[in-house]
């Protein structure tokens, strides 16, 4: 039970193709006996163009090159380029010679995500289940929509028009699989089946191609002669994953309806943002605090509705005639208590310098996380933390005092002493490779940032020379004898003399 | 003893000079001597102990290592901070690794301005989250170490914090006072203020 439509949205006239006549159906070994689905697949042939330049630049013609390629191959081009002989996976030194004035860009793909992203939320008007199959497609599962939208074809007529007018390629098609829904709208035959029995049938059919395997699984395919979907079905079980191994097969099993094929759904990520106007502009900040208040409330509503916490939050003060004013705030922790964040955007707000007078605020939160639940420690408080109050000591002396003058040390495993340790993110330090050498001479628990010249000290030298020579493959060598020294004020100093010697006595380190 | 004046004892809100100590949560030093004078036979555990050093690498942080040890380790799945507020020198990592203290638990604080720190060292005590606040404060009004003393007992962590000597003669809310001065290899330590305690004096205590 074959429909046959062409379901494909481009600015030419789509050639019609004929239907297929399907073989009757025949049972396959394990049907799967659960709900019947009904994907819709699209796939966007020239998504990494239309991702770089919008619809409205189809003027000229217009390429888009592989990122690092030598060559710079053409990955997509617009419908006056391929009218003047050019197409995907010509180089562009060839593509140059047969239209000059060709404009070339370089494949961009975070734009591309972006734009698959945005085509994944357009598609949940459609349905909730929605599915992204990077780089290039978007699987819906229509069936639950169908009586609302009258019918599949009149849901992928709707669809192919919405995509038409805002000048993207697509091309559709409908299947029982979601797999199997993304072959056939690659292959772009206008096909569409609706019962799993006869999607083997009509996925035999289709070209190689539409796998969209890597090259070198493709060029040993065409080496043992197999040419289509069918060919590739009929190899040995076994000897298929042996050469190939169990992904690919699985792929081919849910593309025709022998196993089922878990989706990762696509979601919007909630976000909270609200605005308050003023009623009066603010010439100063602290006339903001109080309009906070209500907005902070409704985020402490918004959060609780949901058991969720923000990671990070951005506050715009916004202007008469001027771009906002953006104030970030980042968490250590998400954070669903809003007197927390109240306190951190107070202390950023006081040390906010306005640049106008304010008309109206914007709070925006990022990304909900789910929080963590924890027992706030009935009986005893204090004897352990509560990783809560360690990440909210972060957020509050970071945004007082600013993030660099909070931070945590790390030993190195290294012999010169500067280098033994490095700046850290409070608590992240990463475990020592191997055993920390502990058997080498005491080192001072306090250090001082960069050597001091230390001539004329007065004291006696308690233990020495340990002589530390390392670092010459770097250009930072050192060659030092190292003495513990204590003055006569009974402090332990660690301290140095270069070799050979003659640049006389340096501080390194005090005891403490 | 009478039976009034016996019952009169028993009330909660009554102490006497010999027995307060013992009702503090101490943390022993590791030094045995010192931990003779002490009350409770150790490092007050949540309060401010005021530390005046005759100049700064005495030895300091050394009489200080094996109790911070100790309260790194008291709750390992919950760990807390060490927090250094502005020091006179960066804690060096690998000097603390071999002392036995984790350096993934040390959290240093530079403030810039005075008064930040010690709004920070406050922040510090106050939030739960340290297990001993050392701070390098400078001058502080006798309101200022009271919030300190205020916060340590809220936060139950103790603060020390490191002082010049010329504010010996001044009086301080601190539960504990010492002044510590280097001697022969060693350090003289001299209680000046014990709450619960006698003044009293340690003459070169052995802390390498």
């Amino acid at each position: 039970m074959i429909e046959g439509r062409p379901a494909t949205s481009r600015p030419a006239p789509a050639k019609h193709r004929p239907a297929l006549d399907l073989v009757p159906e025949r049972p396959l070994p394990t049907t799967d006996a659960g709900p019947r689905e009904l994907w819709l697949a699209a796939h966007f042939p020239r998504l990494p163009l239309d991702a770089v330049l919008p619809a409205s630049s189809s003027a000229r013609a217009a390429v888009v090159t592989a990122e690092d390629d030598p060559k710079r191959r053409i990955v997509a081009c617009n419908e006056r380029a391929s009218r003047q002989g050019i197409a995907p996976g010509m180089g562009l030194s060839a593509a140059l010679a047969r239209v000059p004035g060709l404009r070339v860009e370089e494949r961009r793909p975070a734009a591309e995500a972006a734009l698959l992203d945005r085509l994944g939320r357009w598609a949940l008007r459609f349905t909730p289940v929605v599915s992204l199959e990077p780089p290039a497609a978007v699987l819906a599962e229509i069936r639950g929509s169908l009586d609302l939208f009258g019918g599949a074809m009149a849901l992928c007529r709707r669809a192919l028009g919405a995509l038409h007018d805002s000048g993207l390629q697509a091309s559709l098609a409908l299947a029982p699989t979601p797999r199997g829904a993304l072959w056939l709208a690659r292959s772009d035959l206008g096909l569409s089946v609706t019962r799993v029995a006869a999607m083997a049938d009509v996925a035999a059919r289709l070209p190689l191609s539409c796998l969209q395997w890597p090259a070198e699984t493709m060029e040993t395919l065409a080496g043992l002669g197999i040419q289509n979907v069918a060919d590739l079905l009929r190899l040995p079980r076994a000897g298929f994953v042996a050469r190939f191994g169990p992904r690919l097969l699985d792929e081919l099993d849910a593309g025709i309806g022998r196993r089922p094929e878990p989706r990762r759904r696509h979601v919007v990520p909630e976000r909270f943002d609200e605005r308050l106007d003023l009623p009066m502009e603010a010439g100063d900040t602290g006339a903001l605090q109080p309009a906070l208040v209500p907005l902070l409330q409704a985020l402490d509503a918004f959060l609780r509705a949901r058991a969720s916490g923000i990671a990070g939050l951005r506050l715009d003060l916004l202007h008469r005639g001027q771009p906002p004013s953006r104030i970030r705030l980042g968490l250590v922790r998400p954070a669903g208590d809003v007197a927390h964040v109240r306190g951190l955007l107070a202390e950023r707000l006081a040390r906010h310098r306005l640049t106008a007078p304010v008309r109206a605020l914007r709070l925006r939160s990022g990304v909900l996380l789910p929080l963590t639940l924890r027992d706030s420690g009935l009986f005893e408080r204090g004897q352990s933390a509560d990783p809560e109050a360690t990440a909210r000591l972060l957020d509050r002396l970071r945004a007082r005092l600013g993030r660099d003058s909070v931070f945590g040390v790390c030993p190195v495993a290294e012999h010169r002493p500067e280098r033994a340790w490095r700046i850290a993110e409070p608590g992240g330090t990463v475990p020592l490779p191997g055993q920390w050498p502990v058997t080498r001479p005491e080192r001072p628990l306090w250090m001082l940032a960069e050597p001091q010249p230390f001539d004329g000290w007065e004291g006696t030298l308690v233990t020495g020379p340990e002589r530390i020579e390392t670092g010459w493959w770097d250009g930072h060598d050192v060659r030092r004898d190292y003495y513990v020294a204590l003055t006569r004020s009974g402090v332990r100093l660690w301290l140095f003399r270069e070799r050979p010697p003659g640049h006389g006595w340096f501080l390194h380190g005090v005891f403490g | 003893m009478s039976e009034a004046l016996a019952e009169l004892l028993r009330h909660p809100a009554l102490w006497r000079g010999d027995t307060a100590g013992a009702a503090v949560r101490t943390i022993p030093s590791g030094f045995p001597r010192l931990d003779a004078r002490l009350p409770g036979g150790g490092w007050p555990a949540s309060t401010l102990i005021e530390l005046l050093v005759s100049s700064a690498g005495v030895g300091e942080i050394r009489l200080l290592l094996p109790a911070l040890c100790r309260l790194a380790l008291a709750s390992p799945e919950s760990p807390r901070w060490i927090a250094w507020l502005a020091p006179p020198h960066l804690p060096y990592a690998p000097a603390l690794a071999d002392a036995g203290l984790d350096p993934a638990r040390m959290l240093v604080i530079q403030p810039r301005a005075g008064l930040d720190r010690l709004w920070a060292m406050e922040q510090a005590l106050r939030s739960g989250a340290c297990a001993a606040v050392l701070g390098w404060t400078g001058a502080a009004s006798d309101q200022a170490l009271r919030r300190l003393k205020l916060a340590a007992e809220e936060g139950q962590s103790p603060a020390f914090l490191f002082r010049p000597p010329l504010h010996r003669d001044e009086a301080s809310p601190a539960a504990l006072r010492l002044a510590l001065t280097a001697r022969d290899y060693g350090l003289d330590v001299e209680i000046l203020k014990s709450q619960g305690g006698m003044p009293a004096r340690i003459d070169r205590l052995s802390i390498h």
